[in-house]
């Protein structure tokens, strides 16, 4: 049986707009064709998750299987009572499969046979419809719907990481015809901007030059030009990668009638590194801030822990940055990755507190804003030159 | 809502429109090749051109005659092939088909898309021992010198047979054989025997023809220029030829271009690719083996097809390192069953044209490094490739066995090939 990865060649694509065109033409017509857009989810799933990769399949029906049931046993538990220990142990064992997928290869030397490709965002969206059923905000919740958000097929994969809430929403009501052709217009938009990132410039950056510019870094060793051209050249490939990536996960789900969030938004134009991580794989820290940061800084002051708010909000970005260097992968590089952009959020809010202190003495204008960009465009990437491991095979590698 | 669609939709079936008229139909002709550029590319062993049509198919129809081999092919000095032919003004001039990692199959389908100028030329074939390894052909070295044009037009042309079904096999075994899915349909089907069907047939058509404007309009990009240096090693020769003359020029640049390091290898590679690690290599050869290899077979499909292509073609058989073979282990014994076995392949088939320098003695300045040909080693090679351009060519008679496809001569090793009569 063929396998084929989401968005890896024109064979998918084509396949994509030949199932999807009656999908569109019923949104066109203000009817939502439910069961055939099952068929076709199942269909893509087992494109990705058949043949070669069927035991990634089998993990995958297991994950569900097992989130679902735990979404909807703590749904239940939740309509009558409100134990915080529970809620701590839904959220435990909602990570679990993620946590064993993530240490088996620490422990045992062999990777885990109970990954799958985006186990790690499916965990996401498990744990916010957790965190959000504890709030009570989700009132309804039926078994398949809940499977029916986690397998939404367009962005399996690698998000972006979408609200069961928001999603039900959309999926819910059919867009007029009017709002649909404005999806389906963009959706056609991001899906070809898409290949220009991904085809063109991520391959350019990623497959024609990154090899080349590496070989010279390596060769010369240490700290070198070579190594600083790497480093912008990385962060380009990063980034139209994973934005194309995004744009066709995000214009696939327009033309599927969804508007599943947007994960980038010009984030090298940014004034600082606040305004960056408002800009970069934007559901990714959304979800961090809504679900990490805001609850932590919430809890502290329930709980009356620290009285600074200074120190609050220091204490939630270390613990914010440092699990998103964990997620990532249990490596030094990452988890300094995390400090490092922990750090350099601590200190943009220090320097916000003295700019507001001082506004009369401080210059503000065309100049100082572009500054402010080149400063963040070059933090940014010296972060992602720790991010890509390089130094890690530089300094370390024998 | 029609105007909303067009909005959307219209700029999208343009652009596929023109593109399918830009590629599919035959457009782009660049030409006839100036006699400049065309020199140029006859020492760029460029992948690009490897895997083309349009280049190789000028060059073949006039005085370039092909030159298959691989790395050695690269070891410009003065006494390469190419710049004795150019020197002295000789009937044919050597067009480099190869270079690291190109292999038996990787030659037999870059000959598919030029086989009709092939036809009735006389050739060279440089056959490297250490192609013949447990796993043949790399899969990664294969993809650098395969290209769908190269296999829809063997597709399209060739007749079913053992050879046919074994050459599509092992493009089956190749993530890249298997790129495009119809293709990977019709490489199924020849490799049962079975036929295309019009609906595949037509198919492959288009694609050939999108793939040949392809070829011709970014086949010539990123060539490597070596012209310069072919001019400077040109100028270090005799004005007329001589061998003995030409032999003492080779000694000295030999000279010259060694003495870094015990084993006579040239200074730059030595600085470059053994001084770091040769420690490690010593006694690391000793169970090297070249006896047993798929690319007995493959080999076999370039030899079908040079029968089939009526081509009369000279073997070129170079030698190991002496030095460098007593210090890593390599098997002289093994190295000789390689050897009977390549040549009985040829001779029982009738390819006679053979040069073979496994046995050469220990000579100075034989070898550039441990594996290639260089200076008095190329010169040796032109005394075989000289005299057998000069002959008048001769239809010659081949006499093919499909036996040489089967595992059992893959796989012949020891006293099997000492039994072969």
């Amino acid at each position: 049986m063929i396998n084929l990865q989401p968005y890896q060649n024109p064979t998918y694509f084509v396949l994509l707009a030949v199932a999807l065109l009656p999908l569109a033409i019923g949104l066109l017509y203000g009817k939502r064709f439910k069961v055939y857009e099952m068929i076709v989810s199942f269909a893509f799933l087992l494109l990705t998750f058949g043949g070669v990769k069927l035991n990634e399949g089998l993990a995958l029906l297991g994950y569900v299987i097992f989130e679902t049931l735990l979404v909807c046993g703590y749904h239940a538990y939740r309509k009558k009572q409100n134990s915080g220990y529970v809620f701590v142990l839904a959220v435990v064992l909602a990570i679990a499969p993620l946590l064993i997928f993530k240490l088996t290869p620490f422990v045992t030397g062999k990777p885990s046979i109970l990954g799958f490709l985006g186990i790690s965002y499916l965990t996401f969206k498990v744990v916010g419809t957790v965190m959000e059923t504890r709030d009570g905000m989700i009132k309804e919740l039926k078994w398949y719907h809940v499977l029916h958000f986690l397998l939404f097929f367009p962005t399996i994969s690698s998000g972006p990481i979408d609200r069961y809430r928001r999603f039900r929403k959309d999926y819910e009501k059919v867009p007029s015809r009017e709002k649909y052709l404005e999806l389906l217009g963009k959706g056609v938009w991001n899906i070809f901007l898409g290949f220009f990132y991904k085809f063109i410039l991520a391959y350019a950056f990623g497959t024609l030059i990154l090899p080349v510019v590496s070989k010279y870094a390596l060769g010369h060793g240490g700290i070198s030009w070579w190594l600083v051209a790497y480093m912008y050249v990385y962060a380009m490939d990063l980034f139209f990668d994973f934005a194309g990536y995004s744009l066709f996960a995000v214009g696939i789900s327009y033309i599927m009638g969804v508007e599943t969030p947007v994960n980038f938004n010009k984030p090298f134009i940014s004034k600082n590194i606040k305004e960056f991580w408002n800009r970069w794989h934007m559901s990714l820290s959304f979800w961090f801030r809504d679900y990490i940061y805001m609850r932590f800084v919430f809890f502290i002051m329930k709980n009356k822990l620290m009285k600074n708010r200074v120190h609050i909000a220091s204490v939630g970005y270390l613990l914010l940055f440092l699990i998103m260097g964990f997620w990532h992968g249990l490596t030094w590089y990452y988890i300094v990755y995390g400090l490092y952009h922990a750090c350099a959020i601590i200190l943009c809010d220090a320097w916000l507190r003295f700019k507001k202190k001082h506004k009369d003495k401080l210059p503000h204008n065309k100049f100082t804003e572009c500054l402010a960009i080149f400063v963040t465009f070059n933090v940014v990437c010296f972060s992602f030159l720790i991010f890509s491991g390089f130094l890690d095979t530089l300094f370390f590698a024998k | 809502m029609k105007k909303e669609l067009f909005k959307i939709f219209g700029p999208l079936i343009c652009a596929f429109l023109l593109l399918g008229i830009f590629l599919g139909l035959p457009l782009f002709n660049r030409g006839k090749i100036s006699k400049e550029k065309m020199r140029e590319i006859s020492y760029s062993q460029s992948t690009n051109i490897f895997k083309g049509r349009y280049v190789k198919n000028q060059a073949f129809s006039g005085k370039y005659v092909p030159f298959f081999g691989s790395s050695e092919l690269s070891r410009l000095d003065a006494l390469h092939p190419s710049i004795l032919a150019e020197k002295y003004h000789r009937n044919y001039q050597p067009f480099l088909l190869g270079n690291a990692g190109s292999q038996s199959l990787a030659h037999f389908y870059s000959m598919q898309p030029v086989n009709s100028a092939l036809h009735g030329k006389k050739a060279v074939f440089i056959i490297s021992p250490q192609w013949f390894v447990k796993d043949g052909t790399n899969a990664e070295a294969f993809s650098l010198y395969y290209s769908n044009l190269e296999g829809v037009n063997w597709i399209l042309n060739s007749k079913d047979s053992r050879a046919t079904r074994y050459a599509a096999s092992r493009l089956l075994a190749m993530p890249t054989g298997s790129s495009d899915e119809l293709m990977k349909m019709a490489l199924k089907k020849k490799e049962k025997g079975k036929p295309l069907g019009k609906t595949l047939r037509w198919y492959l058509e288009y694609r050939r023809n999108a793939l040949e404007n392809e070829d011709h309009l970014f086949s010539m990009f990123k060539l490597n220029d070596r012209t310069q240096k072919v001019d400077r090693a040109m100028k270090k020769l005799p004005e007329r030829y001589s061998v003995g003359k030409l032999d003492a020029v080779a000694t000295k640049l030999g000279e010259n271009a060694t003495g870094n390091n015990p084993f006579d290898v040239s200074k730059k590679f030595w600085n470059k690719r053994l001084k770091g690690s040769y420690k490690e290599l010593k006694g690391k050869q000793a169970d090297y083996d070249y006896t047993q290899s798929p690319e007995f077979a493959d080999f076999q499909l370039v030899l079908q097809q040079f029968k089939d292509n009526n081509m009369d073609v000279m073997f070129i058989i170079p030698p190991v390192n002496r030095k460098w073979m007593e210090y890593t282990g390599l098997s002289q014994k093994m190295l000789d069953r390689f050897d009977k076995k390549i040549i009985y392949q040829l001779h029982s088939q009738g390819f006679n044209n053979i040069c073979d320098m496994t046995n050469v003695k220990e000579e100075p300045y034989f070898m550039q490094d441990t594996i290639h040909l260089g200076w008095r080693g190329w010169l040796a090679a032109d005394t075989y490739i000289s005299p057998f351009m000069a002959s008048k060519f001769e239809a010659p008679h081949y006499k093919m066995n499909d036996m040489f496809y089967s595992k059992g001569w893959q796989n012949l090793s020891g006293s099997g090939i000492d039994d072969l009569k």
